[in-house]
């Protein structure tokens, strides 16, 4: 399976990307749904960085263009957003 | 009924007579965001506002449908910026028309208040010491919470 990974704001700035595609074959094999808690911890493993930026308690994510809680189930060829709380207006 | 997303200044004008002029209605509400010359602790002398241009115009869609069916709205009209946006420019306006002033002023509240929250722009200010994201504000989300609790009433 894989998914597109998508960032915004501080965290793309502090992250140095702003899209990716996210292969998550090796997890999405086991029987278990693979939901938003997973991915940030695979996103985590990638560095201090990561594993800062994405623990922060702010952090919002969004599935699908939808706001979501951690225990979102991902599906293949989903879009997975990361970013800070939204200052528009 | 419809969202713009746009890097161009807004005309308000002319976006005052589309509203009006695609449903008269008795009372018509707008609101109008500029970009402000200062902010809680410094000079602020430009803004950029970077979104997620596909959820932006989701939330922003399914924002204005709710304001209507909450509010009878006869036409409504939410218009966003991004990019970079010098001060005293047009940041954000709403509009709403509907058959009795109360209804047309909260669906405006709503719109601003909620869109301040939930549509996916950030603001990064430009001031004599540089660049800094625009951190979100308590008393936005407690302006938010606000139509939430009215909600479940």
């Amino acid at each position: 399976m894989s998914i597109t990974i998508k960032l915004f704001s501080a965290l793309r700035e502090a992250l140095g990307e702003s899209e990716f595609q996210l292969d998550l074959s090796d997890i999405s094999e086991a029987s278990a749904p693979v939901d938003v808690a997973a991915i940030k911890k695979r996103l985590s493993q990638r560095g201090a960085e990561w594993k800062e930026a994405l623990n922060q308690p702010n952090l919002v994510h969004a599935l699908n263009h939808k706001v979501v809680f951690i225990d979102a189930v991902v599906s293949e060829g989903d879009e997975l957003a990361f970013f800070p709380p939204m200052t528009g207006g | 009924m419809s969202v713009s997303l746009q890097s161009e200044a807004i005309d308000v004008a002319a976006e005052y007579a589309q509203l009006v002029g695609d449903s008269p209605g008795a009372a018509v509400a707008t609101f109008t965001g500029y970009v402000r010359d200062h902010s809680d602790a410094h000079a602020v002398t430009e803004l950029e506002l970077e979104h997620y241009p596909e959820m932006a115009r989701n939330v922003l869609e399914e924002l204005g449908q709710s304001a209507a069916e909450r509010f009878g709205l006869s036409s409504w009209r939410i218009v966003h910026r991004f990019g970079r946006l010098a001060v005293s420019e047009t940041i954000v306006w709403v509009g709403a028309v509907a058959d009795h002033r109360g209804e047309a002023i909260s669906a405006c509240e709503l719109m601003m208040d909620t869109l301040k929250t939930d549509a996916p722009f950030w603001k990064r200010e430009q001031g004599p010491t540089g660049e800094q994201w625009v951190a979100s504000r308590d008393s936005d989300t407690e302006r938010r919470a606000r139509w939430q609790s009215r909600e479940t009433q």
